[in-house]
């Protein structure tokens, strides 16, 4: 089959497109809606699959996402080039669109948001830009679809026999060092050594460390400055400089061959919201007021009920008829309660909480699709300069309110290397969904009349806490980095429904995904270990296996408020996942249901240690997969103990605090 | 010839250099079209010494104040 790399600019419709010509089904490379990794789909026809890549705007990346397009083309083999470019912003679409020409693959340009371009005075000839890039140029409207089959069409004609591939002359002294590095380069590669030598002088990053793999340092070396002397020489600018003046003189040309233009002076729509929005004196509240309101929604006025019902369900009749089913098959005791108080139990009680989640991820998708998380990089700036980040860190913090995993992977957008690190490191202070449950247990049974202040006050702490510990790390690990800040704030726009829709299942699929395994797995364990003991099986709970693993942890966690062996076990489990917390107290509280389990749990804390042990669950090790993300991100052994390590003291501590503080006050 | 952070909110410019703005900042605004010659309109500015956001072709960018105050503009 087919292989086509859908590549482009940031916001210029890309995802857009990419679901119109893949349809609903779509295998997706990572949890995350931002396209922080390569996600592969398959066109409607079914001839041929497509990658959609991260949106760059050179090949020569700055950052970790914009490395993950130029590592794909140098490695990875694929048939064609889809580039999405916005009519609206051609000048810098078309600086991607060069370098890619220049990578020799056959290649189709989809003109995107035509519309919007002509709303703004700017009119593109097609014809003619076809003709000045040599490549087919079709015009879409990847929002409504307009012009996909003809796309799809143009992708599968088939591709006739190697036009000869597209060069820009760079200037004699330029030639001649291109020149020296192909004859010296030999080995025949998939793609144009004369690419490679282009974005070799360039400077980019990712091809240097590819040639230094066949290179000595000191041929490479010798190279690049002595193409650097020579254009200094005659053009009095850097090689990097020169190289980009020149890509931009050829698209200049083609602009003024194909774009006209009329003034029209009018206001747009974005401009009359950024008006409020990143108003200097409103922004700031206006942004805590949104957080109030997805707060309110997700967990008080939307969330709530329905979680409620698919509780009752869960409590009464599918238990009665999974009971009912399981006595006129003759299932024996043992099976009934495995399946009953271990598997309903235990997944059920964290099943109940995907309305909330998937309501919380609808919201977060619903910020990313309108434009509106970049504002928030721009207000929130200020506030993250002081600790030492940048605005745009602020991301991935609220995207780690979704899920911790994909605000990890959110964090590579960020350009420096360091704060990357500390975003990364920092994200799992993020209250995630998957730790709404065990608040909602404790907040149920200790706080019914304040639900929401005490979520909220969870949700301040995370933050203060992560702010907190940027400024302390930006002192110690940052100290010789600067940051660095600038942000591209898109055009407004009113999101789709059906994309809306597609990347919260995208997102929120993982946890119904983990129901079905981690947490299915986790129950049936952690039941038998709470049914067998070393006396026997069927043992009283308190002499089970379960009893004894919980009651090590038991006297460390007695000066935080909950010496018990229940929540020593629940702890432990809660690191394959923090629902799981539930599910073993479920299991070992040994209730039908959530409202019985909050009534016994009074006997077992007081308002305090509950709290207590809600910080301690908020702060305490990220979750296994979130460790294995930061592994992955990271790729430092060091740093990914330092994140489980810091959490654990972290977490210690302000419990510690809170309880043994609050108790001299008397609560 | 002034500091970006002179212009006022709505005023138009033309950048005339950037030579003094941090590298990988210079980077990033030659990506997004914002180079010398550019015509820019400032949109907005946060309090508290906070970022800059200017327009360039319909496109906006946000930056930092002591960014713009390295970039070189010439009011329209």
């Amino acid at each position: 089959m087919m292989h086509i790399a859908l590549v482009g600019n940031p916001n210029t419709g890309k995802t857009s497109l990419f679901n119109q010509l893949t349809g609903t089904y779509e295998y997706v490379g990572n949890w995350s809606g931002v396209t922080v990794e390569k996600k592969v789909g398959v066109l409607r026809s079914k001839k041929a699959k497509m990658i959609d890549l991260p949106g760059v705007y050179s090949l020569h990346p700055l950052s970790r996402d914009e490395r993950v397009v130029t590592q794909f083309l140098l490695t990875e083999s694929f048939d064609e080039i889809l580039n999405i470019v916005d009519a609206s912003q051609l000048e810098r679409n078309l600086l991607l669109t060069v370098q890619l020409l220049e990578f020799g693959k056959p290649l189709t340009v989809a003109l995107n948001m035509v519309d919007v371009a002509e709303r703004r005075g700017i009119f593109i000839d097609q014809a003619k830009l076809a003709e000045a890039l040599r490549v087919p140029v079709v015009p879409v409207i990847a929002r409504t679809g307009k012009g996909c089959d003809q796309i799809e069409h143009t992708l599968l004609e088939k591709v006739t026999g190697q036009t000869e591939p597209f060069t820009l002359f760079y200037g004699e002294a330029m030639e001649r060092a291109i020149e020296r590095f192909i004859a010296s380069w030999g080995t025949e590669e998939q793609f144009p050594v004369r690419w490679l030598a282009i974005q070799f002088y360039e400077g980019n990053s990712y091809v240097r460390d590819y040639v230094a793999e066949k290179w000595p340092e000191a041929t490479w070396r010798s190279l690049y400055e002595q193409a650097e002397k020579e254009v200094r020489h005659t053009e009095q600018m850097s090689l990097a400089q020169f190289i980009y003046e020149k890509r931009r003189s050829f698209v200049k040309e083609v602009i003024e061959q194909v774009v006209q233009r009329t003034e029209i002076g009018q206001v747009t729509l974005t401009d009359r919201i950024d008006a409020v929005v990143t108003n200097k004196y409103i922004g700031i509240p206006l942004f805590l007021l949104a957080m109030y309101m997805l707060f309110q929604l997700t967990f008080d006025w939307l969330g709530a009920p329905l979680s409620d019902l698919l509780d009752g369900f869960f409590a009464g009749p599918l238990t009665d008829s999974v009971t009912a089913m399981l006595e006129a098959i003759g299932a024996s005791e043992f099976i009934r309660a495995l399946v009953v108080d271990g598997v309903i139990a235990g997944v059920g009680g964290v099943l109940v909480f995907v309305p909330q989640i998937f309501i919380l991820f609808f919201f977060i998708s619903f910020l990313e699709d309108s434009g509106y998380m970049a504002r928030v990089a721009l207000v929130m700036d200020r506030l993250m300069e002081a600790v030492g980040l940048n605005g745009k860190a602020f991301i991935p913090l609220i995207i780690g309110f979704g899920c911790n995993v994909p605000g990890v992977m959110a964090a590579r957008t960020i350009e420096q290397p360091r704060e990357r690190l500390v975003t990364t490191l920092l994200t799992p202070l993020m209250s995630c969904s998957a730790r709404l449950p065990v608040y909602a247990l404790f907040v149920g049974a200790f706080f019914a009349a304040h639900q929401a202040i005490v979520v909220l006050s969870l949700y301040v702490l995370g933050i203060s806490l992560a702010l907190i510990l940027a400024k302390l790390f930006s002192l110690t690990i940052l100290k010789e980095e600067t940051s660095v800040f600038v942000v591209e704030l898109p055009p407004y726009r009113m999101p789709q429904w059906q994309a809306l829709w597609r990347s919260t299942w995208d997102k929120g699929k993982g946890f119904v995904k983990k129901a079905g395994t981690f947490i299915f797995g986790g129950s049936v364990a952690i039941w038998l270990l709470s049914y067998v003991g070393p006396h026997g099986v069927n043992v009283n709970m308190d002499d089970s296996f379960l009893a004894i693993i919980g009651g090590i942890l038991a006297p460390l966690l007695a000066p935080l408020g909950f010496g018990t062996w229940q929540a020593g076990a629940a702890l432990l489990t809660g690191f394959l996942a923090k629902e799981v917390v539930v599910s073993t107290m479920n299991i070992i509280y040994h209730v039908p249901d959530v409202e019985s389990l909050q009534g016994l749990m009074a006997t077992h804390f007081t308002p305090l240690s509950a709290f207590s042990f809600m910080v301690f669950v908020l702060l305490y090790v990220p979750c296994l997969a979130t460790v294995a993300t930061i592994y992955k991100e990271t790729s430092s052994r060091k740093w990914t103990m330092f994140s489980i390590g810091y959490a654990l003291v972290l977490a210690y501590i302000v419990s510690f605090v809170i309880y043994q503080v609050g108790g001299l006050f008397g609560f | 010839m002034v500091a970006m952070t002179q212009l006022r909110v709505g005023e138009r410019a033309k950048i005339v250099d950037l030579s003094q703005v941090s590298d990988l900042v210079k980077r990033r605004l030659l990506d997004m079209g914002v180079t010398e010659g550019a015509e820019i309109c400032l949109k907005c500015t946060m309090p508290l010494g906070g970022p800059f956001m200017i327009e360039n072709c319909g496109q906006c960018v946000g930056i930092r104040r002591h960014e713009a105050m390295n970039i070189q503009v010439k009011p329209l």
